[in-house]
């Protein structure tokens, strides 16, 4: 007889709040139930309210990890609706606090990891490391996360010539931790044995249920926004896009990990290569169109579409999050996996449900119910 | 070390996960959470506080009530950021219930958006009457931190040009007969600094101050008053004195062919609009508001 394992909302511990309905036989999870809706807040009816700028503060706030690249996305995509085009140095500027975000998304979400395999020296080295990536935050933006740094036409803070000396400070160590944290994928067994062949996703599964970012390029994938539809300053900066092909939780760690020494790499040639010149041009007036914009978020790719009216309150913002698109990849992986994996391989995705939660999933096995429910 | 007393289980609906991720880090050791007693737990049964975050839509409230009721005494509740003390920049939200202290007793909040880690701790040591030793450089804020507002009231001319941008609707304006209030309400703010920012005479200023604790919401605020101007005609209050002399000052700036008329301008300009419309037939004063319209816009 099948049974049913419930995770959540509130217990176990996830970092945050969603329900998985496990549908379990044998010890084999034969089925997947997600329930959302404890995040959602309502968030693209209230862009509709309030004004172009007063907006980047609350597409900051769908999610509080990935903040930046939230304001990023979204001024990239007003900028569209204002035909504007921000200073170079903006450009490269931004690509130095989006590489910084993704630094401390990528360590937070191994925190949470060794957390889970109940790591606790490494989980409290990495989160203690991690620390300096939120000072220097707090120290180049003002606030150690929705540090609204990136506004329609460029950014609002620059970077001195003593605050670049500072990044290069921390990244250095960073690239030790960094390194330290693939040693422990090489060779320790707890890591290797504990997220070896768990939750494997093929490379063809994939593809088809449209996973993005990490998850994608950890079953071989070449994927990322970065590469395949440059903004910002990607297009000139040199960086690898990273994967791996055994599609297990192990290859996702392992290109996480790989990725932040690629960020280092872009900050550090970015800095090098800051062009002078003003950080922002005045936004314009709307105009009457619609855009859409792309970016790779820490979680992968991330969209906004922006339907303006001419007025300086947008009639329509859509926005399509990183760990929407893969919690269909992670139905696939639950699934024919032992349900003691479940936790781990949820959170191999590095799910963020504040970002996702603004729908409620049904998806059940055929035979007993399936839909997708609006609330 | 002293012995763990305070189990703490967080729980989150309808917030940015921001503040979560902030109480997350408090276990960093540098904050030496666990010098306090205070350790967090992942069940509401093995907890004693609550730390609420987020502003509670219909869904989370029921779960916010089971996990009250599962709290082991004395069931204390802390509110962590704004979300959770006012419901924040998500206050319109349609599925938005909270904020959680209409769904159950709340003892403290703790504003923010998010309030860093440093407050959460100091917070704590505040309402357990313990106090830390702020040595450390991190309990520092860095240059440019975006922390409680502070107005200069010399330079306030009360033009609300920042309630008008702040993102959050924190911001107030209050027209009491002789005299405007400008309220800043920090714990329904973002810290965006876009007041700061706005501001044209920068009386706002955001500051380092960061410990914002409190077990009253309702003192959450920072006020500024200025002195309202009667209609020289009707008598009515109709506008910060400062914000007119403001503007002749910066009239005569930008357009030197006025100097000579800046006693009619300022006369002219003590009428309120409702009178101002019904002035038709006086010519002169007529002439001079179009012309000053025309360059004021064109400045
Ligand atoms: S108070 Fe601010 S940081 Fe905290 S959950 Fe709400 S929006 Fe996020
Ligand atoms: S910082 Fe100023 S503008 Fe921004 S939310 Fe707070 S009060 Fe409003």
């Amino acid at each position: 007889m099948p049974r049913i394992v419930r995770i959540g909302p509130y217990k176990p511990q996830l970092l945050e709040p969603e329900r998985f309905e496990l549908l379990v036989e044998d010890n084999k999870i034969i089925d997947v139930n997600i329930e959302l809706g404890y995040v959602h807040r309502g968030i693209e009816d209230l862009f509709t309210k309030r004004t172009y700028m007063q907006n980047l503060a609350l597409a900051e706030r769908i999610c509080g990890i990935c903040s930046g690249v939230h304001t990023l996305c979204y001024a990239q995509t007003a900028e569209g609706i204002m035909n504007v085009e921000i200073p170079d140095r903006a450009r490269y500027l931004r690509c130095i606090y989006m590489e910084l975000e993704r630094l401390h998304s990528h360590y937070l979400w191994f925190g949470v990891l060794a957390h889970t395999l109940h790591e606790h020296e490494v989980f409290l080295k990495v989160m203690t490391e991690r620390e300096r990536i939120q000072d220097l935050l707090e120290y180049l933006t003002g606030n150690r996360i929705n540090y609204l740094i990136n506004t329609i036409g460029g950014v609002r803070r620059d970077i001195t010539p003593k605050k670049a000396k500072r990044i290069l400070e921390v990244l250095k160590d960073m690239k030790n931790l960094s390194n330290y944290l693939l040693m422990l994928l090489d060779s320790d067994e707890a890591f290797v044995e504990k997220t070896r062949e768990v939750g494997v996703l093929p490379r063809g599964i994939a593809l088809d249920v449209g996973a993005v970012g990490p998850t994608l390029r950890g079953s071989g994938v070449k994927s990322d926004i970065r590469r395949d539809d440059p903004y910002a300053a990607y297009e000139e900066l040199d960086f690898e896009v990273v994967t791996e092909d055994e599609g297990d939780a192990l290859a996702r760690t392992r290109v996480r990990a790989r990725e932040t020494l690629e960020s280092i790499r872009i900050i550090e040639q970015a800095l090098e290569n800051l062009p002078e010149g003003e950080i922002s041009v005045k936004p314009r007036e709307p105009l009457e169109k619609e855009e859409i914009g792309r970016a790779e978020a820490p979680r992968g790719e991330l969209i906004y579409y922006i339907r303006s009216n001419g007025t300086n309150i947008p009639e329509r913002v859509k926005v399509r999050t990183p760990s929407f698109a893969n919690n269909f990849a992670l139905t696939e992986m639950l699934r024919g996996d032992i349900v003691q994996n479940a936790r781990l391989i949820i959170e191999s995705i590095d799910p963020c449900f504040a970002c996702t939660d603004r729908i409620t999933i049904i998806d059940v096995n055929t035979g007993r119910k399936r839909g997708l429910e609006l609330m | 070390m002293a012995e763990k007393k305070i189990a703490i289980y967080r729980f989150m609906s309808a917030g940015c996960n921001g503040c979560d991720v902030q109480i997350f880090e408090c276990l960093v050791p540098r904050y030496k959470l666990g010098d306090l007693g205070v350790e967090i737990v992942f069940t509401p049964e093995e907890a004693n506080v609550l730390a609420v975050t987020g502003s509670i839509n219909v869904k989370g409230a029921e779960e916010l009530k089971m996990a009250y009721k599962k709290l082991k005494p004395p069931k204390i509740v802390v509110a962590v950021g704004n979300c959770a003390t006012t419901k924040g920049i998500f206050s319109e939200g349609y599925p938005i219930v909270g904020p959680p202290d209409r769904i159950v007793p709340v003892n403290l909040y703790i504003p923010g958006c998010p309030p860093r880690p440093q407050a959460i701790v100091s917070a704590i040591a505040k309402a357990l009457g313990v106090s830390l030793d702020k040595k450390e450089d991190y309990w520092g804020t860095p240059e440019g931190f975006r922390g409680k507002h502070e107005f200069d009231a010399e330079k306030c001319i009360g033009c609300g040009a920042c309630a008008q941008v702040c993102s959050s609707d924190a911001i107030e304006i209050i027209d009491e007969d002789d005299k405007r209030l400008v309220k800043i309400n920090y714990a329904r703010c973002t810290f965006c600094g876009f007041c700061q920012d706005e501001c044209p005479t920068q009386a706002i200023r955001l500051t380092k101050e960061y410990h914002l604790s409190t077990d009253n919401k309702k003192t959450a605020y920072v006020m500024n008053e200025v002195e309202m101007l009667r209609c020289r005609i009707c008598g009515s209050y109709y506008v910060p004195s400062e914000q007119i002399r403001w503007a002749v000052e910066r009239i005569m700036e930008k357009a030197a062919v006025y100097r000579d008329l800046r006693k009619e301008l300022e006369d002219a300009m003590q009428i309120c609009p409702e009178c101002r419309r019904k002035i038709v037939n006086v010519e002169n004063a007529k002439k001079l508001l179009t012309s000053l319209a025309i360059k004021t816009r064109v400045s």
